[in-house]
């Protein structure tokens, strides 16, 4: 007998919050986002039965495609999938619908207004639209405006509007879309996605948190030594050169990614699981963070960028030798710097963050190391007694894990090291829903915990100003290091630990 | 969530001018209503034990259709003062009967269709119709009709309005306005008709009211198990969005099941099931051999052979073989047990023993009990060398009304697969 893979009792068991009828429109529906992404997160939630019978996705771009043309093509692109689901595929694409608009022609939103209207009496979907501006950042402002003149905002209780990242390119430009969107919309209608909160370890943080006595009471700079959080990516930059030259590893990740696990490690106890009170939490410890030293940001911070690595058999070429890459480019593909947050619970305590392309491991995760006890009573094998540490795998292998100490075997009374594991595969066992299945799923919900509020994103573009300015205005003061691809970055980013006396875990 | 009351008096109108009067509202006052693009909600609600209960003096009117405590209390109340068994639960059409026996003949006013819970309201139905058959047969048709702004709890626009149409009468003057029903039914938009009460009423009423595509809420707590199951299986059968809140009521058991299992090392253990026994409340078995059914389902089970089976003066139970996948048999058990004091619907799970037994390791027995009460019977007898997973079940924290609200604020045009799959084992499980 074969055993069995996934759990049979658990199938169709998904099904906690339903969303209500209502019509998604996807702007920017020609891109890759929607075909690599969205439409299968939607496919998923269609067959998980989350979705309602009375809804229906409008894809939107500039191409003149109908609305057969647009159903064939995403099954063209979805095909692996929907071969082994064909009689759901087919239920499901009955419900997709395409219009050609350009976001910034008047007269193609009153088509819209009015296409939107013939939707909902085809499909009873209430009237409760979902805008998801899946196109260049430099549309989200004038997408707002012109779906607000349209008045498909109007109605906030009915009408919310997505915006993918990146929210902006620093302060200034966020604070000036905020501005735009709020114009348009309220705050409660806009969700502000930020992919690396869909995933559920990170989510997880949380509850490992906030659902725990056990970590509450230590989770503060009386037993808190430093806090380490890394996002390492063994790839390159593949296709995305023409992005990330202009942006970078700190708009890229850091900004968003990493900040956002930064304020969910370091936050406040809400009052209550509600959406207000996490990002009111989320937004107060963003606002207390600062860089290690504001003056002389470079002191702080390192930058890296990729060099040639990998073998003889795998070579890997560098980051300037990538197509579309300036071979003089200056863009970081490296970050690591040190963070500190004024407030009671860390005063004191260093955050490290860093993140990196072509490292040696794919991985994600948080470190929370603690104080080393106050006296050696024990011999240790390694010398000293290594400190207590507590790490959030993000991912791969999603879990959790403590370091302690325990008594080694033998006839004397040494301490080693040791670790208690949880691994999200051995209790659960089922892989975990793809990040946008959850945002969208939460978005049409109109449940925004998940998604930055404009205090939020704001203040995370003032944490990283100095080092903004400095790149912006004296770069020279934050070179950009070279390392070799497929390894832990630059030396330089080791002395950043190494002056306080510390070293990067290495995973 | 507190039930809301319509805004304003319904305005009794004779039955022929109910339509024209609508169309009115709608190019008028409701002009432009976001509740135009809803869905109509049709309830069948009797309120029979609401309507008993007051007739005989045992509870104070107006006659609402909702579940209050109060209603509760007064039911638990006479299933004592009745001399019923104590596992009678208040929502047991048999307590209701039992008390149309009983003299009286107190008057309350019948505000049915005037209350609406407001997890319901807060979905915006376009039209809200509530049959509402009275305790005489030859009481006359009354039809009533009134706008309907919801109010939201907490506060908010509120300007989705719809309407609320009531039909009032003996079941012989209902009869005759089925036909009013029909034309109040937008073609275009959803429809889900509730039947709030025992499927053991006259089936005509049932089918008039909700032909396909009209999306059908049950309970197949509330009436004869063989009759509650034929007509979830019926209309299954014929391609019906069928809802059954009894099946709702057991997601906390599915859950709690799924759990045990979801560590991939223990999920060998589900090829190896022996022995499954479950014990419900009372004497009414629909959710215990849906609980079963959807296993059997899931796990690939082929049923053998089921039969009744009687337990110390308790009631009659079912006794069943299943065949594995790899053809070793699996016993199954539904036992009725008496309880001092029934939860609101028949038939409620007390408590579920699963045994498994791998051919490399150690035994694995599941027992789950309800959080209500103990589970003794299922505890006892030779465990001791299994290796044993315990747990309490919660109970459902949602009324009646919020489920309702949850099927509508997200429904489906089918019938959920599990409850499809589900449904023809647990009507072939009951001997009979």
């Amino acid at each position: 007998m074969t055993s069995i893979l996934t759990n049979p009792l658990r199938v169709g068991l998904r099904q906690e919050r339903v969303i209500t009828p209502q019509c998604l429109v996807i702007f920017g529906a020609s891109g890759d986002l929607t075909h690599r992404k969205l439409i299968p997160a939607l496919f998923e939630l269609f067959r998980q039965r989350r979705l309602p019978s009375e809804f229906a996705i409008l894809g939107c771009a500039r191409r003149p495609w109908s609305d057969t043309e647009f159903r064939d093509r995403m099954q063209e692109a979805l095909k692996a999938e929907i071969n082994e689901h064909l009689q759901a595929w087919e239920q499901f694409s009955q419900g997709l619908f395409y219009e050609p608009v350009d976001l910034q022609q008047t007269d193609h939103m009153v088509r819209l207004a009015l296409r939107l209207e013939t939707i909902d009496r085809l499909r009873a979907t209430r009237g409760n639209r979902t805008f998801y501006l899946s196109v260049s950042p430099e549309f989200y402002g004038s997408g707002c405006k012109a779906l607000a003149s349209a008045g498909l905002l109007a109605d906030p209780e009915r009408s919310r509007i997505v915006i993918e990242k990146p929210f902006g390119r620093d302060y200034g430009s966020a604070q000036n879309l905020n501005r735009i969107v709020q114009s348009c919309a309220k705050e409660s209608q806009v969700f502000r996605i930020d992919h690396y909160l869909g995933k559920e370890t990170v989510q997880n943080i949380l509850v490992m948190r906030f659902a725990n006595t056990i970590f509450e009471p230590i989770w503060n700079r009386n037993y808190i030594a430093n806090v380490q959080i890394t996002a390492a990516e063994t790839v390159g930059v593949e296709e995305r050169a023409g992005y990330y030259e202009s942006a970078g590893a700190l708009r890229d990740m850091v900004q968003n990614h990493l900040t956002q696990i930064l304020a969910l490690t370091a936050m406040e106890p809400p009052g209550r699981f509600d959406p207000e009170a996490i990002r009111n939490e989320k937004a107060k410890v963003l606002q207390a963070a600062h860089l290690a030293d504001e003056n002389d940001a470079w002191k702080c911070c390192v930058r890296g960028q990729y060099g040639p690595g990998g073998t003889s058999s795998h070579p890997l070429s560098g980051y300037r030798q990538e197509p579309g890459v300036n071979p003089n480019s200056t863009t970081e593909t490296y970050v690591a710097m040190k963070v500190f947050i004024n407030n009671w619970r860390w005063q004191g305590v260093p955050f490290y963050l860093r993140t990196g392309k072509r490292l040696p491991k794919r991985l994600s995760e948080v470190v929370l190391t603690f104080r080393r006890a106050p006296v050696h009573l024990f011999d240790a094998a390694g010398g000293a007694p290594t400190p207590n540490q507590l790490i959030l795998r993000i991912q791969p292998d999603e879990g959790a894990e403590i370091k302690f100490e325990v008594k080694a075997p033998g006839s004397g009374m040494r301490s080693r090291p040791v670790d208690m594991a949880f691994n999200y595969d051995d209790s659960f066992g089922e892989p975990s829903d793809e990040g946008y299945v959850r945002l969208l799923a939460d978005a049409m919900l109109g449940d925004p915990t998940l998604f930055t509020r404009s205090d939020e994103v704001e203040a995370a573009w003032r944490l990283y100003t100095p080092l903004l300015a400095l790149i912006e205005e004296a770069p020279w003061q934050l070179p950009v290091h070279p390392y070799e691809a497929r390894t832990w970055g630059p030396a330089a980013a080791d002395s950043l630990l190494a002056d306080d006396g510390l070293s990067w875990r290495r995973p | 969530m507190s039930a809301q009351l319509t805004l304003q008096a319904p305005l009794e109108l004779p039955p022929a001018d109910l339509t024209a009067y609508l169309e009115q509202l709608w190019s008028g006052h409701l002009a432009g209503s976001t509740g135009a693009a809803t869905f109509t909600l049709v309830v069948w609600d009797p309120a029979w034990l609401e309507q008993q209960l007051i007739r005989s003096g045992r509870h104070d009117g107006p006659i609402t259709g909702l579940l209050t405590p109060e209603l509760l209390e007064a039911a638990r109340t006479s299933v004592a003062a009745l001399d019923l068994p104590p596992s009678t639960a208040p929502m047991d059409p048999a307590l209701a009967w039992h008390l149309g026996q009983l003299p009286g003949d107190h008057k309350a006013d019948d505000l049915r269709g005037r209350f609406v819970a407001s997890a319901i309201s807060a979905q915006m139905p376009r039209r809200l119709i509530t049959v509402a058959p009275t305790l005489a047969a030859d009481h006359p048709l009354e039809t009533m009709v009134a706008a309907y702004c919801p109010l939201p709890d907490e506060g908010g626009a509120g300007a989705a309005c719809g309407d609320v149409v009531v039909l009032r009468g003996g079941m012989g003057s209902l009869r005759q306005a089925l036909a009013l029903i029909e034309p109040l039914v937008a073609p275009e938009l959803p429809c889900w008709v509730w039947w709030n009460s025992s499927l053991d009423e006259p089936p005509e009423m049932l089918e008039a009211l909700a032909p396909i595509p009209r999306r059908l809420v049950i309970d197949t707590s509330l009436g004869q198990p063989r009759r509650c199951l034929d007509v979830l299986l019926a209309h299954i059968e014929a391609g019906q969005a069928v809802n059954d809140l009894n099946w709702l009521r057991l997601r906390s058991w599915r859950e709690s099941l799924a759990m045990v299992f979801d560590p991939p090392a223990r999920r060998p253990a589900l090829n190896h099931v022996v022995q499954l026994d479950i014990d419900v409340e009372g004497h009414h078995l629909v959710k215990g051999l849906l609980l079963a059914a959807w296993m059997a389902d899931r796990l690939g089970w082929h049923l053998l052979n089921s039969s009744s089976v009687a337990d110390d003066g308790n009631g009659v139970g079912v006794s069943a073989e299943f065949q594995r996948t790899d053809g070793v048999a699996v016993r199954f058990r539904l036992m009725p047990v008496p309880v001092g004091v029934a939860k609101t619907h028949p038939g409620a799970i007390l408590g579920l023993r699963l045994i498994c037994n791998p051919a490399d390791q150690p035994p694995l027995c599941v027992i789950f009990c309800s959080e209500s009460g103990g589970c003794m019977r299922l505890e006892s007898g030779g465990m001791a060398a299994m290796e044993l997973a315990e747990e309490v079940v919660p109970l459902p924290q949602e009324s009646e009304e919020m489920e309702m609200a949850r099927l509508l604020a997200g429904g489906h045009d089918s019938t959920n697969p599990l409850l499809a799959a589900a449904a023809p084992i647990a009507a072939r499980l009951l001997p009979g």
